[in-house]
């Protein structure tokens, strides 16, 4: 079957167009690893988002999935891997077709590409070895395994302010490893930090290595301004350095800036590719905020609605 | 005997449950945060610290890996 449209990511964007190309009466299959994206990984409430005045990243995702029933919207769990667009011959766009990990190929009109962003690495010595072992990309997932015990935040902007004053619900003492001379969390994030006395903020650090035997015992970071080594004594490094784009996917399709963000249209979110667009986080958009997503989600979605009208008619 | 072995913040525990619910497999749920036996149990058969992890027959998957969970379920 050839889907009038196909959404990849099921994160704020994908979610907001996959709503809004519901109610035209599309077509629709939106394929994602997981639903909510970022936000189900968000260690502290949401206070930013219209109609809400806190809500926790958990409690926004459930209502995403209860929308996306409410629309007769599925996600199919799966890994989108390459997609390609078929040449007509003539005058006429071709369809998308959009491979995945599980072998499944599958055929649109338009593509709406929502696919968010990874975490970065830190690429150290002992951070793979130990992925899962003590090294956590997922502080609100793993977090309360570490009652009691002593863990390094690497990275002082608001991830890493979030993630350690969530972890500061459960662990005896944290330290959090900032590269720069200064931290880049907002003003509100080091406020309610400096009220909390098992968080102890490091800069200046350069992380060089992780390491243990079975599980993490030690991470330790070079201080930048003296060059000298210092080795912190810990059960758990919580990675918080921010995100790159997941648009390895798009092969030659769109451009990309220097940091792999897809370049679009402002007006109707297109990119050079008739029939497809982008929207949120995998983006060049400077914000990366979940009501900036939503937004660029429902302009994608109307887009391309228009987009299929033309192209089918 | 299906076991999951989660924590209460983990969304993707919660999915997870969610789909065996859907797909009517019964399953025993192991909050690993409020029993710490459990927890080394789940260490030692994943040999990781990450949730969520499920137990299918002797079967230890990490995460929820849908396409093993499918093909270890028969869903």
């Amino acid at each position: 079957m050839t889907y009038d449209l196909i959404i990849i990511g099921a994160g704020p964007a994908g979610i907001s167009a996959g709503v809004y190309a519901a109610r035209q009466k599309l077509s629709i299959l939106i394929i994602s690893k997981d639903i909510g994206g970022q936000v189900a990984k968000k260690a502290v409430d949401i206070e930013n988002y219209p109609g809400f005045e806190k809500i926790s990243g958990p409690d926004l995702v459930e209502l995403y999935q209860k929308q996306l029933k409410a629309n007769d919207l599925f996600v199919t769990q799966d890994e989108v891997i390459g997609i390609e667009k078929q040449e007509t011959g003539d005058k006429k766009q071709g369809n998308f077709l959009v491979r995945t990990i599980s072998g499944k190929i599958y055929e649109a009109v338009s593509l709406i590409v929502t696919s968010g962003a990874k975490s970065k690495l830190i690429n150290v010595p002992g951070e793979e070895e130990f992925s899962g072992k003590g090294v956590s990309y997922c502080s609100l997932c793993d977090g309360p395994i570490f009652k009691g015990k002593i863990v390094a935040v690497v990275g002082g902007g608001n991830n890493g302010f979030e993630s350690a004053l969530f972890l500061s619900n459960y662990v005896k003492k944290i330290y959090i490893l900032e590269y720069s001379d200064i931290v880049k969390a907002d003003q509100e994030n080091q406020e309610l930090v400096a009220k909390e006395s098992k968080i102890e903020i490091i800069t200046n650090a350069r992380v060089a290595r992780i390491e243990g035997e079975k599980f993490v015992k030690s991470i330790t970071y070079e201080d930048v301004k003296s060059g000298s080594e210092k080795t912190l004594e810990v059960n758990g490094v919580f990675v918080e350095i921010g995100y790159s784009p997941a648009t390895y996917f798009l092969n030659g399709l769109v451009d990309l800036n220097e940091k792999k963000e897809i370049i679009f249209d402002t007006a109707t979110l297109a990119t050079k590719t008739p029939g497809l667009f982008s929207a949120g986080d995998c983006n060049v958009s400077k914000y990366k905020q979940i009501v900036m997503a939503s937004g660029e989600g429902a302009k994608a979605a109307l887009s391309a609605y228009e987009y299929i009208k033309r192209t089918k008619n | 005997m299906v076991t999951i072995y989660s924590t209460p913040t983990c969304v993707y525990c919660k999915s997870l449950k969610e789909y065996l619910s859907q797909n009517g497999i019964q399953f025993k749920e192991i909050d690993v945060s409020q029993n710490e036996k459990e927890l080394e149990k789940m260490v030692q058969i994943s040999g990781q610290m990450g949730v969520p992890v499920i137990e299918i027959e002797g079967n230890v998957v990490i995460g929820f890996d849908k396409q093993k969970i499918d093909e270890l379920l028969k869903i």
